[in-house]
């Protein structure tokens, strides 16, 4: 159903488009920080008590808590970042995020905003010659307001596909 | 010796030389006159067919490098030859030529060399009496004349796999990389005397529950029936093979395979087949058809404190028997008898071969070196206090370490290991708490269960590891993180937190997953080599007290080669 239709006033259907617009570019700009690899900017995307969550479809529809990826604040996904950055070993890689079909849910108390857009995730190691589908999914998130810029107070990603191919060596 | 018929006279047309073919190998005709003779078809110094050649009177001369030899001794007359041509004796039957060809012989396999299954020779002697005409052979020649006769048959390659030395040191990469070692493993190993392990009981609590596992790679469903009793069975339907399950996991009354409706009950034996007695007298199963005798391949089956084990052998020791005394002890350490909790799965598959996962667990050099994070962060050192531990068949394992503080590590210690950072710190350490909650010196143990299972306690996130192999150069793993019935919420969030040290995409997972990908990289990249496993001399084999060692992989390589046959 189409959000827009429900408003009646015409200043209530743009503040519709103008949020609608908000998220898109902010999904943009979430994309490029992983795909360019700038880590500490996709931290600062985040609330202090963010929750980021990767987790399976299989999981998610059986009601298990399970994550690829479990962080419950900034801080943990500060250290997620901090670790791939500093310590972690693994192949150099190209990442493309993909991000579309973004619905707003509802707009909720304190200024809260539910959505949900699909995504996908295309990988390129450097000894094989294409991009492998690296992971299909949803994003299911909560946005909220910190001063003048939007941040997600929660990104739960699950993904659809049975098996990761190896490994998610980077966030999605 | 035997006569073989092997063209007719009139085969020669207006020619002096024609080739024909003997258990794949090229035998030449010559007509000098009336009289016949033959030899072997290819030239003694490169690969010319003779049957191409010029004949000049009693000598032929090959085409390739212009050899001559004398037809009716072989001798070589000329260079580049100086090796006679093999000749043999020839009669004529009516129209027929037949010549006097040995019997092929066998190949030997000499111990502890197994032949691959595949290296069959014919018992019968096949002759192939084609020939081909002039005009085949001009075209033929100049590029591929030399085997022209062989290609039509193909030719038969057969490998023999030799261990390359008396000691455990070196491992040569077919153990990792070859198909026919592979399909001998599923056999011998995952089909073989061990026990699999195929689901936790905590997964299926009521009857009817089920879930789709692997024994290898063989697909199986496990299932609990009325009498509370947990059954496995394959998923392939006795009928027509169909792969009947298709749901991850599930309730059910029966299993109904969707082709024809062929029905099993939660052990797996037939119930119904529909129109099994026709329609209206006619059709339907023969009328000695009996359900019993078509139920689903059923799998011996064993649990241990809530683990699920199958087994395609009969008469399986019970598991504490194939654990042994010391693995058995530490199993029960993590399963110390509270009841589980399934707290979700990780699915991934790996390119490489499914022994590497075994062996990154049985080879505690790696910890420091790879698995940086621990380090970086002050979590684990060379100095802490470790065990490598085996059964006393090698087959099992325990990597088991004590957590320290960071503080009390040597600086010896530290210097030896690059990565240690003072001063690096994680703003939410508390995820790598330990809870003490098990009865045992161990803070991590990490125990690898031949030949497909893997029990994780890191501290407090805790999870099996279901190895399905699916070829020599990829493997599926399966986790099942669980905690206990009694966690509270507390409790349970610390799991969640620490888990994301493991799996796909956990701080250490991560790492060994690339690193075994690596690993197979390497050996397909630049194949036919070896791999060293020398650490840790004065252990030949076996349990060992330092992290510099590799003897537990060298155990389990002793196992495996008897098992093996190799």
């Amino acid at each position: 159903m189409d959000d827009s239709s429900k408003l009646d006033s015409s200043d209530a259907r743009l503040d519709a488009l103008f949020l609608r617009h908000e998220l898109e570019m902010f999904n943009a700009a979430y994309a490029a920080s992983l795909d360019e690899n700038r880590l500490s900017d996709w931290v600062e995307m985040f609330t202090d008590d963010a929750r980021y969550v990767v987790i399976s479809r299989e999981n998610a529809d059986r009601g298990m808590p399970v994550g690829l990826i479990y962080c419950e604040n900034k801080g943990m996904i500060f250290d997620r970042a901090f670790a791939l950055e500093k310590t972690a070993m693994f192949a150099p890689r190209y990442l493309r995020h993909i991000v579309g079909n973004l619905q707003i849910l509802a707009g909720g108390r304190n200024g809260e905003v539910r959505a949900r857009a699909n995504y996908v995730v295309l990988q390129v190691l450097f000894d094989r010659p294409d991009a492998k589908l690296h992971q299909v999914g949803v994003y299911h998130d909560v946005f909220c307001r910190v001063g003048p810029s939007l941040k997600l107070a929660e990104r739960r990603c699950v993904y659809d596909n049975l098996l990761v191919d190896n490994a998610l060596c980077l966030p999605v | 010796m035997a006569w073989h018929n092997v063209a007719r006279l009139d085969a020669f047309g207006d020619r002096h030389v024609i080739g024909v073919e003997v258990d794949g190998t090229p035998v030449a005709l010559y007509r000098i006159g009336d009289a016949i003779y033959a030899t072997v078809g290819m030239c003694t110094h490169a690969t010319g067919l003779l049957a191409d050649g010029w004949v000049e009177g009693d000598t032929i001369e090959c085409p390739l490098h212009q050899a001559r030899f004398d037809i009716r001794t072989g001798k070589a007359l000329c260079e580049p030859a100086t090796e006679d041509l093999r000749t043999y004796a020839v009669k004529i039957e009516g129209a027929d030529i037949l010549i006097d060809f040995p019997p092929v012989q066998q190949s030997l396999n000499p111990e502890p060399a197994i032949a691959t299954g595949r290296s069959t020779i014919p018992e019968t002697t096949q002759v192939d009496t084609a020939v081909q005409s002039n005009d085949d052979r001009q075209r033929a020649r100049g590029s591929a004349n030399a085997t022209d006769s062989t290609n039509r048959k193909g030719i038969l390659l057969t490998r023999q796999y030799v261990w390359p030395s008396n000691d455990l040191t070196r491992i040569p990469d077919w153990v990792y990389t070859d198909q026919d070692i592979y399909d001998r493993e599923v056999e011998r190993i995952f089909h073989g005397r061990t026990w699999n392990y195929v689901a936790l009981e905590a997964e299926l609590p009521n009857v009817g529950d089920f879930i789709r596992s692997n024994v290898g790679p063989t697909p199986v469903v496990v299932a609990r029936s009325e009498d509370g009793s947990v059954n496995v069975f394959e998923n392939r339907c006795r009928h027509r093979a169909a792969e009947y399950c298709r749901e991850l996991s599930g309730t059910t009354k029966e299993f109904v395979c969707p082709y024809h409706q062929w029905t099993y009950n939660l052990k797996g034996d037939l119930i119904g087949v529909p129109f099994r007695r026709g329609v209206g007298g006619k059709g339907g199963m023969p009328s000695d058809f009996l359900l019993e005798n078509h139920g689903l391949r059923r799998l011996a089956v064993t649990s241990h404190r809530g683990v699920v084990f199958a087994s395609y052998a009969e008469g399986m020791e019970p598991f504490g028997d194939y654990l042994g005394p010391e693995i058995l002890r530490e199993f029960e350490a993590t399963f110390d008898g509270r009841k589980l909790k399934v707290l979700g799965h990780y699915r991934h598959s790996l390119p490489g071969n499914w022994k590497l996962y075994h062996e990154n667990l049985k080879d505690p050099y790696h910890a420091t070196l790879l698995h940086t994070f621990l380090v970086t962060f002050g979590l684990l050192v060379a100095g802490n206090r470790s065990l490598m531990l085996t059964d006393k068949t090698g087959r099992h394992g325990v990597m088991a370490s004590a957590k320290s503080d960071a503080k009390a590590v040597s600086s010896d210690a530290k210097k030896e290991m690059r990565a240690y950072k003072e001063g690096m710190t994680l703003r939410e350490p508390r995820f790598m708490d330990f809870v003490g909650e098990f009865d045992s010196p161990w803070s991590v143990t990490m125990a690898t269960i031949w030949p497909n299972l893997i029990v994780q306690r890191e501290m407090n996130t805790l999870g099996v590891r279901q190895i399905v192999p699916t070829g020599p150069h990829e493997f599926i793993m399966k986790w099942t993180m669980f905690g206990f019935d009694g966690d509270d919420d507390t409790m349970t969030r610390h799991r969640l937190r620490q888990g994301n040290l493991m799996g796909p995409a956990g701080f250490l997972g991560l790492e060994d997953n690339e690193a075994i990908k690596f690993v197979q990289d390497g050996m397909q990249r630049v194949p036919n080599r070896e791999h060293l496993v020398k650490l840790d001399p004065t252990t030949e084999a076996g349990t060992s007290d330092t992290l510099i060692s590799e003897s537990a992989i060298r155990a389990m390589y002793k196992y495996w080669r008897q098992e093996m046959g190799l």
